[in-house]
């Protein structure tokens, strides 16, 4: 293959010194990786539910309802304006279902009729015949079905013919669950012609609230009605991962913007290294575009190759890991849809290479060329020195005279840092959610199992600031995912014990009135000045008037904030518990120790995510995955910008050498110049990630509450000394190399 | 007294068909108080003779000694002792350090001195003697080539060596302090101490008490 003449050149140009143009081919392909990583799983995650839901045919609305002859449900549905499809399902729950020596009593049976499906089949085929069934993946992954097995429904046994996904809930075994289709002939025909799910798809989805209006106007004589939309799905979903997934998508936004800027930096630095070519060039006539031209071109034709390995490289490690977090929220992986977003991340690293060496090429070219050539990047001599005197301090002066290079150099630097310390931060935070009751916006530490008419007694406890009664019930009402709405009552103001910040709307005020939480406001259809009517376990009903929406964590959102005054009446059975909040430096052990010599012994409260432990290790993994690509480049990237600082000083310590510099002075000065990048950028990878990248991921994950993000001081020790030892070592490597080669081999090195 | 001594010195760059034996069987001898010049056509090997001589590259074949001491077997801390303490070398191209200023370039060899004071002290007397003052405060990039060389001579004599090897010192000077330089440079090679000289100055060959010619690899009188 012939090249053009410019990119042959410009290869050769590469060639010419082979180890610097790899060092900075690996630099780039680093950086690339990382951006490859972060584009996966953000695009992945980010576009997982829209995508699956195409591809499910998810309907605009699922209607759930009691029991209902088709017919009639249908009659009431067809006369809907907006209204394009629909069909029909009838669910059981509790079903026994077995296969592959696996079993569950929990099984969902769904009875699809004809019409659109609302499932995508990812294996085998649909169902055809009675005597067929569809796994959903889950169930088919988890028990290890294969299409053309047989699995036990009840006392049947169907011929599993086809896997599908549909995005209306999380997978199993994250939702309690195992799901299976059957078609409605399947059952025997006196049960068949009943239903109890109808999905609806709209012909203008906009109109969506006037449509589910005029629904519930029409489902007159319906019982148990209620509605779920598309929207509200999406939010179920979301919030069974959790702030996790928000988390991890926020910080590989952040990992991205990191390294774009350190890709811009170290092609900035790679031209100032080639700034005394720039002057010749221009010295012979070259003209400033020509040059400029130049220097693109070559950063180009090494962002190019080096680029697509990296990205190639970093998406192919976090594309396993990110796949399986998609399938255990019923989500499926982008396939070849992330070929567009990882080719823009390309052209956008190839891009910011070429303009970065550009912008430096340009300024210099239009330098005038005596200036260049002879002075480089040096800034003019200044007097003062504020550098210590002795070879460790000339390494410093060495390195700080070149502005340019040392400041793309300690950027570079700094942000790599500040990456691994945010990293560090997140991973104490999720630790801390799981452990730390603070994190999640509970402001008690201990709770006694005692009723009401203690609280005196507990309130005159030494350290105890506060205590008040605290009932907690799940609603039996259970709502999508099988997991309850959980219902947490106080007497008075619950503010001082449980403060999730409000969204909208107002605090409550009366018995009457209830806060709710985002994680379900959505779903349920909920807002300010509506009416929330939820079902005890005794199957009491009790209405509360929605006064405001609030972001809590707690139970995923799916939480309901009121007084206890309507459900003692409803049922006055309940029980609670004693909520105790500690003065200012108390001891919480201290203090359970003193409640419990008076006779109430407390529990020391601990903060939660989703507990589901299975999912829990698939994100652990993702995590990892992705910590462990950005950990390594960061650290590859500082390593490399310190062996580019010593070696950058080769004819410098040849020179020495010829002086008669030794082994330690050498040393000496190698760590100088590589400890002065580092002194300049440990403070200011500090500052950034506190100032920056970690409000920057907090806002991204999660724009109602501020996580504390920032690496704890130990962590910010470990990160500054290991930044100082990687100098030093660094320094010893280069040291240990230069005295290797003969002194002349180092000065020809120019 | 004999200060340094080669034998047989060989030096071939490149391999295969491109190799070139630049030095083949070159011999060379300067006592105590003789100044040698060194002269030949443009690439027939001075600069690589002078770098084997100051023990800056290793020859292929053949020994250098300095001193009484044998380059070869010196281990890497005694070359940087025979480096500090005996030899000074002027670089052809000067290799003055660019982030340096030019008093700074020069007393870097003090920094290593076993009496830094002193070294100090001549180290500054040198730049005023060689009219350094002014370009001294500044950096080579700034400075003219005969600036540079003066400073590249005045780095290489302040530890006071016993042997001065000197690559063209007078390359890129005006007549007159061409002429300045050479009589320092004559006036060093007295009592303990020695001086050879790379030149294409007929004024150099002139006042050397030896004048030897790099021919076919060799050194011919
Ligand atoms: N590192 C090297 N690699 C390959 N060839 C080299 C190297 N160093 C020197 N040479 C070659 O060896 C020959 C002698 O070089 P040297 O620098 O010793 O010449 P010189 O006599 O000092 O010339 P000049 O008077 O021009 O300074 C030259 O042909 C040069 O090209
Ligand atoms: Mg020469």
């Amino acid at each position: 293959m012939t090249l053009p003449g410019g990119l042959t050149a410009s290869v050769r140009r590469l060639r010419v010194h082979p180890g610097r143009t790899l060092i900075a081919a690996l630099g780039i392909a680093a950086a690339a990786a990382m951006l490859g990583a972060a584009v996966t799983v953000a695009y992945g995650l980010h576009t997982g539910f829209d995508r699956s839901a195409r591809r499910a045919d998810l309907p605009d609305v699922i209607a759930r309802f009691d029991d209902q002859p088709q017919q009639r449900v249908d009659a009431r549905l067809r006369t809907l304006p907006n209204l394009r499809a629909r069909s029909y399902r009838r669910e059981f729950t509790g079903v026994p279902l077995d296969a592959n020596g696996h079993a569950s009593q929990n099984g969902v049976l769904q009875a699809v009729g004809g019409g659109r499906r609302g499932y995508a089949i990812v294996a085998g085929r649909d169902l055809r015949r009675p005597d067929e069934a569809v796994g959903e993946r889950g169930v088919a992954r988890e028990w290890n079905i294969s299409v053309g097995q047989r699995i036990g429904i009840g006392n049947a046994r169907l011929r599993v013919v086809g896997v599908a996904v549909s995005p209306d809930n999380v997978a199993f075994p994250l939702a309690k669950g195992p799901r299976v289709y059957v078609s409605q002939s399947a059952l025997s025909p006196r049960i068949g012609t009943r239903v109890n799910i109808a999905l609806i798809w709209l012909n203008d989805p906009s109109l969506l609230d006037q449509t589910l209006t005029q629904a519930r106007a029409a489902s007159f004589g319906v019982g148990g009605l209620r509605f779920l939309t598309r929207a509200g799905v999406r939010t179920t979903i979301d919030q069974a991962a959790g702030i996790v997934i928000a988390l991890l998508v926020a910080f590989s936004v952040v990992a991205l913007c990191s390294a774009g800027v350190m890709l811009m930096a170290s092609a900035q630095a790679e031209v100032e290294r080639r700034l005394q070519g720039i002057g010749v060039m221009r010295a012979i006539g070259f003209s400033p575009r020509a040059v400029v031209g130049q220097h693109v071109l070559d950063a180009g034709v090494l962002a190019l190759p080096a680029g697509a390995a990296g990205i190639a490289a970093g998406a192919l490690v976090a594309s396993r890991p990110s796949a399986n977090l998609l399938e255990s929220i019923n989500e499926l992986p982008p396939g070849a849809a992330l070929l567009g977003p990882l080719a823009l991340a390309l052209l956008l690293v190839v891009l910011l290479v070429a303009g970065s060496a550009a912008l430096p090429a340009w300024r210099a070219a239009r330098r005038p060329v005596v200036s260049v050539l002879r002075r480089g990047e040096l800034a003019p001599v200044s007097r003062a020195s504020r550098f210590p005197a002795g070879f460790l301090g000339m390494g410093m002066r060495l390195t700080a005279a070149r502005r340019g290079r040392a400041f793309a150099t300690v950027a570079v630097l700094t942000i790599s840092a500040a990456v691994v310390l945010a990293m560090l931060g997140m991973a104490t935070l999720l630790n801390g959610l799981r452990n730390d009751p603070g994190l999640v916006g509970k402001r008690y530490q201990l709770t006694v199992n005692a009723p009401a008419s203690e609280v005196a007694a507990i309130r005159r406890v030494p350290g105890v600031q506060a205590a008040a009664p605290r009932y907690v019930l799940f609603a039996a009402d259970s709502f999508l995912l099988g997991e309850s709405l959980k219902v947490v009552a106080y007497p008075g103001d619950h503010t001082p014990f449980e403060d999730p910040p409000l969204a909208s709307g107002r605090r409550l005020r009366s018995n009457g009135e209830a806060e709710v939480g985002t994680g379900i406001a959505d779903a349920l259809g909920v807002r300010p000045g509506s009416e929330l009517a939820i079902e005890l376990p005794s199957g009491r009903e009790v209405r509360f008037r929605v006064t405001g929406l609030v972001r809590a964590f707690d139970n995923d959102g799916r939480v309901v904030y009121t007084r206890p005054a309507r459900l003692l009446a409803a049922d006055p059975s309940l029980t609670g518990e004693i909520a105790v909040k500690l003065a200012p430096g108390a001891d919480q052990r201290a203090v359970a120790r003193r409640l419990f010599a008076g006779g109430h012994p407390a529990q020391r409260i601990t903060g939660g995510t989703t507990r589901n432990a299975s999912f829990l290790s698939v994100l652990a993994a993702l995590l990892r995955a992705v910590a462990l690509v950005d950990g390594l480049v960061c650290l590859y990237i500082l390593v490399q910008a310190l062996a580019l600082t010593a070696r950058e000083r080769r004819s410098t310590i040849a020179v020495l050498r010829a002086s008669g510099a030794g082994r330690r002075e050498v040393l000496l000065v190698l760590a100088g110049a590589a400890l002065v990048v580092v002194l300049a950028a440990a403070p200011a990878a500090v500052l950034l990630e506190l100032a920056v990248l970690g409000p920057a991921v907090s806002h991204l994950a999660a724009s109602y509450v501020s996580l504390p993000l920032h690496a704890r001081a130990g962590q910010v020790a470990i990160v500054v000394g290991a930044l100082l030892v990687l100098a030093v070592a660094a320094a010893a490597l280069a040291g240990r190399r230069l005295q290797r080669e003969p002194v002349v081999a180092g000065l020809r090195s120019d | 007294m004999r200060l340094v001594t080669a034998t047989g010195l060989v030096k071939s760059y490149g391999s295969g068909r491109a190799a070139r034996r630049v030095l083949d069987g070159a011999d060379l001898e300067v006592h105590a108080g003789e100044l040698v010049a060194i002269v030949g056509p443009s690439g027939c090997g001075k600069s690589t003779l002078l770098h084997l001589l100051g023990g800056l590259d290793l020859p292929d074949e053949g020994s250098v000694e300095l001193g009484g001491r044998r380059l070869e077997r010196e281990t890497a801390r005694g070359l940087t002792e025979l480096r500090r303490d005996y030899v000074g070398f002027v670089f052809q191209f000067f290799h003055l350090i660019p982030e340096l200023t030019g008093e700074e370039n020069v007393l870097l060899p003090a920094r290593l001195a076993a009496d830094r004071r002193a070294a100090t002290r001549r180290g500054r007397k040198l730049i005023a003697d060689l009219g350094l003052s002014e370009a001294a405060r500044r950096r080579p990039g700034e400075l003219s080539g005969g600036e540079q060389q003066r400073l590249s001579i005045a780095r290489a004599l302040v530890n006071d060596p016993r042997v001065l090897l000197a690559d063209e010192p007078t390359g890129n000077l005006d007549e007159e302090s061409g002429h300045h330089v050479l009589g320092l440079l004559r006036s060093l090679a007295s009592g303990e101490r020695a001086v050879v000289l790379v030149t294409h100055d007929a004024e150099a060959a002139r006042i050397a008490d030896r004048v030897l010619r790099v021919q076919r690899g060799r050194l011919e009188e």
